[in-house]
């Protein structure tokens, strides 16, 4: 009996111990882990700020090597190729999870398309831009914007098709039933009333899906290119700004090195104002549904 | 004043005047949902312009059955039905489901309002329908002064129907159904999320319609039963136990299982 006790509380006193080293650890992790996050912050901030006034947004890059001029065509680049990957994305991912959550449901067919989508959401974006490298690029011996935002597209697809199957899902059958019983035909069912009561999460999915290829560099290097110019036709190289910060932290110039700070600077801004605006549009959808 | 369905069977045309009599007709009905059998053998009749309710234990089967008459059930992939369910002498399973629906409403337990303004929860079944759009609003009030609820909504008919009380809601949903002009109304506990007040509104409601309409009604209250029925179910394990008027099942029941149901032995 006694002897129990004794190791009863003895392991008592290991959890404790073990219960503390834990949560230390985690805070140690948490301490660096945050430090580096900062450091890189601060590291960005201190290179890139002195590259940084209105001529490195309105202006095109100076000649090789030389002080001055901009990223506007990166800019607007970015802008042009999130916009086609939009146009593909969008109306397929949509599709596509409509499909699996109102439609194929439960069949064999769905079960392998789930796990096909989570395997693409997965996958290196790369392979996206190796696809349409040997797709589009190679048989029409050209890069372009269309090739570039294709890729990007093509990356929005999954992630956008399994928000839209997970938040339609969400949606409550009795909706759905409501509608069949007065004589809705299933397809004003999905569109008039269940994808209406999912809007709030299909849009979250949609900015989610925008923002994380607004950051992607490798499927472009195969499809996009990059440019120095303004872009003047959709089916000519484009530039976009990872693009640019890579071209300038490869090249041997110090002005090039300081713009690819200022390059990366803008782009952490843009994300983390992107992700403001998401957090406070979905708290207001939040806020309206209740 | 009922017609028994031994005093037609003995004429010729016996089937001509089944159909003419009742409005809805179910034969042999059998219910699997994928092995498990939920409802065995059910031939029962709904008569024309009657109020017929079933009674039963959770879980007797009441709901599984009323979706059969709609065709809801076909909404649970594993279900799967044998026997005859006919509408006017015809089989609800030929005819186009959308249409049936029309023709034979449904409401459910938990009011389900559509996430749009009152106004719209009405029309949009009438859009659906194709309804001329002059015509809808003039169609919306009617709907609505039908299920008793115009005088509490008129001023906010732009406002949002979850803003309703239940009670309130369950009307819309009546007149929601109502809008389409239903032949038969199919009403799955409609007032078990409601007070008595609630309940009665309903409940003088469904009198009112039934002089167009037929209506089926599953409840668990029996006190409702049989204040507003004229023909009642006891359903058990899924079994149609005994069916005849409300007055003879609830003061001369044949049965001693529904005899101790009614009388509260058990359920
Ligand atoms: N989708 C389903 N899949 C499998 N079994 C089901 C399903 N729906 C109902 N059942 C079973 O069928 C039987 C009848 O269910 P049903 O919902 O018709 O009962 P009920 O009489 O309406 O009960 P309640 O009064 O609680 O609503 C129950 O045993 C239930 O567990
Ligand atoms: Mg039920």
């Amino acid at each position: 009996m006694a002897s129990k006790h004794k190791t009863s509380s003895r392991t008592g006193n290991w959890r404790k111990w073990r219960g503390v080293l834990g949560f230390g650890l985690t805070g140690v992790a948490t301490l660096i882990s945050l430090g580096a996050l900062f450091s890189i912050l601060g590291y960005l901030i201190h290179q890139g700020i002195g590259a940084i006034n209105w001529n490195f947004i309105v202006r095109e890059p100076a000649a090789v090597g030389e002080a001055g001029g901009g990223i506007a065509p990166s800019l607007l680049g970015t802008l042009i190729l999130v916009s086609i990957s939009m146009v593909v994305g969008i109306p397929l991912g949509i599709g596509v999870g409509i499909y699996l959550s109102e439609i194929a449901g439960g069949t064999r067919f769905a079960s392998v398309a789930r796990i096909a989508i989570n395997t693409f959401i997965g996958v290196p974006s790369i392979i996206m831009g190796i696809f349409v490298y040997f797709i589009l690029v190679k048989p029409t011996n050209t890069f372009s914007a269309i090739a570039g935002g294709l890729a990007l597209g093509i990356i929005m697809i999954p992630i956008i098709a399994r928000t839209t199957e997970d938040v339609l899902r969400l949606v409550p059958k009795s909706i759905r039933e409501a509608g069949l019983a007065i004589g809705a035909p299933k397809w004003r069912v999905t569109f008039d009333l269940v994808l209406p009561a999912a809007r709030a999460g299909v849009i979250t999915g949609g900015i989610l899906a925008v923002a994380r290829v607004a950051g992607e560099t490798a499927p472009l290097i195969l499809t996009a290119l990059g440019n120095e110019y303004y872009p003047t036709s959709l089916f000519k190289p484009i530039d976009e700004i990872t693009l640019r910060i890579l071209k300038y932290a490869r090249g041997p110039y110090d002005v090039w090195h300081q713009q690819a700070y200022g390059a990366a600077l803008i782009l952490v801004f843009g994300v983390a104002l992107g992700s403001l605006l998401l957090r406070l549009s979905t708290r207001d959808h939040d806020a309206l549904s209740r | 004043m009922e017609v028994r369905d031994t005093d037609i069977l003995m004429s010729d045309q016996s089937a001509v005047s089944l159909d003419q009599a009742y409005k809805l007709r179910v034969n042999g009905l059998n219910f699997y949902y994928g092995s498990f059998q939920a409802l065995h053998d059910i031939s029962v009749n709904a008569e024309k312009n009657r109020i017929t309710a079933f009674i039963g234990p959770s879980g007797c089967g009441k709901s599984t059955f009323l979706r059969t008459l709609n065709r809801m059930h076909e909404e649970t992939p594993e279900a799967r039905v044998e026997g005859e369910v006919l509408l006017d002498g015809e089989s609800v399973f030929d005819r186009e489901i959308s249409e049936l629906r029309r023709s034979v409403g449904m409401v459910f337990q938990r009011s389900t309002p559509f996430p749009k303004s009152i106004f719209e929860n009405i029309a949009y079944g009438l859009r659906i329908r194709g309804v001329d759009s002059s015509l809808i609003s003039g169609l919306v009030e009617q709907s609505l002064k039908r299920a008793n609820l115009w005088e509490e909504v008129k001023d906010k008919l732009k406002k949002s129907a979850s803003g309703l009380s239940g009670g309130q809601q369950q009307r819309l949903c009546i007149a929601r159904a109502l809008a389409v002009n239903p032949e038969v109304l199919l009403l799955d506990e409609p007032c078990s999320a409601l007070d008595p007040i609630g309940t009665s509104k309903i409940e003088e409601l469904l009198l009112e319609i039934k002089e167009s309409c037929t209506i089926v009604i599953v409840t668990h209250n029996m006190q409702q039963a049989a204040r507003v029925s004229d023909y009642t179910g006891f359903f058990l394990s899924g079994k149609l136990i005994e069916f005849n008027n409300t007055k003879s099942i609830f003061e001369t029941p044949s049965s001693k299982l529904t005899e101790d149901y009614i009388t509260g032995r058990f359920g």
